[in-house]
């Protein structure tokens, strides 16, 4: 029972963390229709500027917010400077976004160098909650990623940009007509998919090697938490994507290896998108 | 001309032809020609030797200190007057961690760039990959990199006459200190490594002597690359009952691994015991995730022979004082010495002639203590140190204390056709 | 502008690039490569056979990409998985009866079209189309990549698989190709057939349902075309080249790893099509080429700051010459001419 139980834990862990990496994915991909490439390399940038900061003894919680700063001006300086004349082309903007992510890791390699970085991990060691032991700064973040994605849920229904955003989704040309400032609207929304994508950077930073290629092994298992979960459904598509990639691949570790595991779940990701497009999560 | 004006559209269309063709295929051809030609002029003095370093790509943590052994040992040797009065000089070749280029660079090195032998790749792949060349071009490579051993079914990439192993194999790395952990830890191991070949093989090398001594394995775990989360398997340590952890992680996945093993408290619990990380890992690890875990090798910065001492003083005068070394940089810096007192032996670098004078060769001022190559096999002779991580150490030189050491471990002989 | 009188309902879709001197440059290339043994030799004689196959790998890529709007990440999983089946092929040669390069070749051909036409009507015949294509072809790369690592028995795992060097022989008649010259023969013949096939298929009526399909899907279908017959048949014959150039690669180059079929080289065909030009099989051919020789004469002088230059590169010619190097040339020369 408690073995259950403890893999009932792992994959939920293992799924929220996963959550936080693909959130600012989901909010680019969902909400502005651009494939963000640069996804990775934008996590890879924000766990750098948590080694620089927290090296220069900013305290934890004020590094990981200048983290997602930094990464949000990056953000903003690739909406404004090249993505901004691309919406409305997908396969443009994937390419742009590559571009950017070619560019990234390597002005990151050569301004911090390729050497194994370490992030000190503010809270470590674990406690216990019956016969289940929890990683203590894992579920914090676990928890934290839930908070960060009701927020955002809440800000995304209740709040007048997030009416906007909807409106913009649904359609542009009314949204347009009705007075909508769709250039600005989609700038917010790439800048703060940018600056969650830095924060989720951060944030796992001390449960990682921080190495240029950090944000390469989020990059995929992102892509498919977003597009299975269903695109556009920011909270229960990316916790649902996020379970079917993350907990499947916990769960068939158990019976086959590794490997074997991460193909099925690759494969069967292919086979959701061709039966369910939309994803699993829909709106209506 | 009068043909200008028939001619018009044909000659247009040669001139665009050769417009496209002058920026793409000619360019690319002459390239790769004149640096060639213009080199055949001067080519008769130095002795050239091909390094292939991965300075980019995924493994470029270890490429450093690859190239930089080397480059120290040519810079010796050089002013001590070279040999057979010629200087060597190093052509670079970057693997950018990719087999496919290795093929590509080792071919350029050897075709283009005329070297007498090469010297370098980093992992197993690398090495494999450089294999077929060598052969057909009748080149010697000198292999740096602690590894998986040779068997007769990899050749060329093992078991090939022109492959000098510079770096420790399994029952030299990990046999001598065995009994020590068994007796003081326990005889169950958990396995875990990287899924390719060198894991696999170090680990079932390692039951061997296990089942020998009477310990068994409770559990055997391969991890694809570039895993980031790892609750499963650290569940699955955790109900094992395992005494010692035999990790063979490699790359980010063995950072990723500790800092979550520990951040889970497991630390306390377990005894770890790796085979990958040296001192470019252990400082990503930071001292509050690596104190306590063994470690062994061949070589580390903080042994004391006096050799290591006067190593890293030329070292650091070299590549600053937080230049990171470890047992693969040693390896090309043995390799380098060892080369050039076999072209001074057989007095000629022609390969055969080289290849005969590098078997047997023993080189005393090794930064790990004396090491000879092996005459039947081309696998080096070295020390093997057990290293404990100590508590809140600072930088490399108290990052490791000294367990315990043996000289000159002989490694089972190749599973090759022998004599190689 | 190409004449479309014989393909009526099709009219409103030119190709959006004039290729009308492409066969002039393409005979002058065809013409220089056979020429090059003759004037040189050693390593440019060696490893241009293999950067000639990266060209027909991005020109696999065009097709889709550039004639029928479809971008693949995962062109090197076809790459990588034809040079494992010529490997398996040339090592159990002797148990086979016939030369064992060409049922390679044979079978790598097929095996690319097959798994890619499964997989393509799979997709297409449920309207899976664009970015979702993109990120499906990214997974084939790296399910690809791990099946290799995974499948050690096989394919020898992460550390790779030996390849020997092919011979060609007809009946009684044997020629190894060790030798640097012969095999690169092979090779060139290989690439103008190749280059010379698509030409061909583009060009034909096919070729125009392609663009058809680029320009504007939802009007093709309208017309009553099987939109997702077309694009599975583009699918397929992409990765049946890609698969069968990788045979050959793997034989030239006598060993593969996994990191072949990796996204990381699948992208980099991806930077070398959209350089070179994604409307031009030609462009595409040279861009492999080209890109390929200047990386490796970089890589020992510069290796950081060359891939810097080639992302800034990259994103340029996406920005702003989205038909890439030839697209720039072929404007060029037609405004020059009036």
């Amino acid at each position: 029972m408690s073995a259950a139980l403890s893999v009932v834990v792992d994959a939920t862990l293992i799924t929220l963390v996963l959550a936080l990496a693909a959130f600012g994915l989901a909010i680019i991909f969902g909400l502005v229709g651009v494939i963000n490439m640069g996804h990775g390399a934008m996590l890879t940038l924000g766990a750098y500027l948590m080694w620089a900061a927290t090296r220069m003894d900013v305290p934890f919680v004020l590094a990981a917010l200048i983290s997602a700063l930094g990464v949000g001006l990056v953000g903003l300086l690739l909406e404004h400077v090249v993505i901004r004349h691309f919406y409305g082309e997908p396969l443009e903007t994937l390419l742009l976004t590559w571009g950017f992510f070619l560019i990234t890791t390597e002005i990151i390699k050569i301004v911090f160098g390729t050497d194994l970085r370490e992030v000190v991990n503010p809270l470590p060691g674990s406690f216990d909650l019956g016969t289940i032991r929890f990683p203590a700064y894992r579920s914090l973040v676990a928890l934290f990623a839930i908070v960060l994605m009701v927020a955002a849920a809440l800000v995304f229904y209740k709040t007048r940009i997030g009416i906007r955003i909807r409106a913009l989704m649904q359609n542009s040309e009314v949204a347009s007509l009705l007075g909508l400032n769709i250039q600005l609207t989609y700038k917010i929304v790439f800048v703060s998919g940018s600056f969650m994508a830095g924060l989720a950077g951060a944030l796992i930073s001390p449960m990682l090697s921080v190495d240029p290629y950090i944000g390469n092994i989020f990059l995929v298992r992102s892509f498919f938490a977003v597009t299975v979960g269903g695109v556009g459904q920011i909270l229960g598509g990316t916790l649902a994507g996020s379970f079917l990639v993350g907990g499947m691949e916990t769960v068939f570790a158990l019976v086959s290896s590794q490997v074997v595991a991460q193909t099925i779940v690759f494969a069967f990701a292919i086979v959701i998108l061709r039966f369910r497009p939309q994803g699993v999560v829909t709106s209506r | 001309m009068s043909d200008n004006e028939k001619g018009k559209g044909v000659n247009k269309g040669r001139r665009e032809a050769l417009g496209m063709l002058g920026a793409g295929a000619g360019a690319a051809v002459a390239s790769m020609v004149a640096p060639a030609l213009i080199r055949s002029a001067y080519a008769a003095d130095p002795i050239r030797i091909g390094v292939i370093s991965p300075l980019t790509g995924a493994w470029t943590v270890y490429g450093k200190a690859h190239i930089s052994g080397f480059e120290l040992a040519v810079e010796e040797i050089n002013a001590a007057g070279g040999v057979l009065g010629r200087k060597l000089e190093i052509v670079i070749g970057d693997s950018k961690t990719e087999p496919r280029i290795v093929v590509e660079q080792a071919n350029r090195l050897i075709r283009q760039e005329k070297v007498d032998f090469l010297a370098g790749t980093f992992s197993s792949a690398e090495r494999n990959a450089a294999g077929p060349v060598v052969t057909q071009a009748n080149k010697i490579l000198l292999y740096p990199t602690f590894y998986e051993g040779q068997e007769s079914e990899y050749y060329p990439g093992v078991c090939n006459k022109n492959i000098f192993m510079f770096g420790p194999e399994p029952t030299q790395q990990v046999w001598p200190h065995m009994e020590y952990m068994m007796k003081k830890y326990g005889k169950k191991f958990f396995m875990i490594g990287s899924d390719y070949a060198w894991p696999r093989v170090t680990n079932k090398v390692t039951k061997q002597k296990l089942t020998q001594l009477g310990g068994s394995v409770v559990g055997e775990v391969y991890i694809p690359f570039n895993t980031p989360q790892y609750e499963s398997v650290l569940r699955d340590i955790r109900s094992s009952g395992a005494n010692i952890i035999f990790h063979s992680l490699t790359g980010s996945d063995t950072v990723n691994f500790r800092r979550q093993f520990v951040a889970a408290g497991m630390n306390k619990d377990f005894i770890l015991w790796t085979v990958d990380d040296e001192e470019v890992v252990t400082s990503g690890l930071g001292p509050d995730v690596s104190a306590g875990t063994y470690v062994s090798f061949d070589y580390f910065m903080t042994i004391k022979h006096p050799n290591n001492v006067d190593f890293l003083k030329r070292f650091r005068a070299k590549f600053g004082k937080d230049a990171l070394m470890n047992t693969v940089g040693v390896a090309m810096y043995n390799a380098a010495h060892m080369a050039a007192l076999a072209i001074k032996k057989a007095g000629s670098v022609e390969t055969d002639k080289l290849r005969a004078a590098l078997k047997g060769i023993s080189y005393d001022r090794a930064p790990q203590g004396p090491v000879v190559m092996r005459t039947e096999d081309n696998q080096i002779v070295v020390p093997s140190y057990l290293m404990k991580v100590r508590k809140g150490w600072t930088n490399v030189t108290d990052m490791f204390e000294e367990v315990q050491s043996f000289k000159a471990v002989q490694p089972l002989a190749a599973r090759c056709k022998l004599p190689l | 502008m190409i004449e479309a009188k014989d393909t009526g309902v099709l009219a409103g879709f030119p190709p959006r690039v004039r290729r009308v001197r492409e066969p002039v440059v393409a005979l002058w290339v065809f013409a220089i490569l056979a020429l090059l043994p003759l004037m040189s030799s050693g390593y440019v004689i060696y490893i241009l056979p293999q950067y000639m196959l990266f060209g027909v790998l991005a020109m696999s890529l065009a097709l889709l990409w550039g004639f029928c709007g479809m971008l693949s990440f995962g062109q090197a999983g076809f790459f990588a998985l034809g040079a494992y089946i010529m490997g398996l092929c040339l090592q159990h040669a002797g148990t086979l009866g016939v030369n064992a390069a060409y049922l390679a070749l044979l079978a790598s051909a097929m095996a690319g079209a097959v798994i890619a036409g499964a997989v393509g009507y799979f997709l297409f015949s449920a309207g899976v189309r664009d970015s979702y294509f993109v990120i499906v072809t990214l997974a084939l790369s790296i399910i690809a990549e791990q099946l290799a690592v995974g499948q050690s028995q096989v394919t020898g795992g992460w550390n790779g698989m030996f390849i020997p060097r092919m011979q060609l022989s007809f009946w009684d008649w044997r020629l190894p190709l060790d030798s640097d010259a012969s095999i690169y023969y092979l090779i060139v013949v290989f690439v103008a057939v190749t280059y010379s096939f698509l030409r061909w298929i583009t060009r034909a009526k096919f070729g125009k349902v392609l663009a058809g399909i680029r320009e504007n899907e939802d009007r093709i279908l309208s017309l009553g075309f099987k939109v997702h017959l077309y694009k599975t048949a583009t699918f397929a014959i992409s990765a049946g080249l890609a698969c069968a150039a990788g045979a050959l690669y793997g034989t030239h180059a006598a060993f593969v790893a996994p990191s072949l079929a990796g996204v990381l080289f699948s992208t980099e065909v991806v930077v070398w099509v959209a350089i070179a030009g994604r409307n031009s099989l030609l462009g595409a051919l040279l861009g492999g080429i080209v890109v390929s020789s200047i990386s490796n004469a970089l890589s020992a002088i510069t290796p950081q700051y060359w891939q810097l230059v080639l992302g800034v590169l990259f994103v340029v010619v996406v920005a702003f010459f989205r038909g890439g190097i030839a697209g720039a040339v072929h404007r060029f020369s037609a405004r020059r001419r009036g």
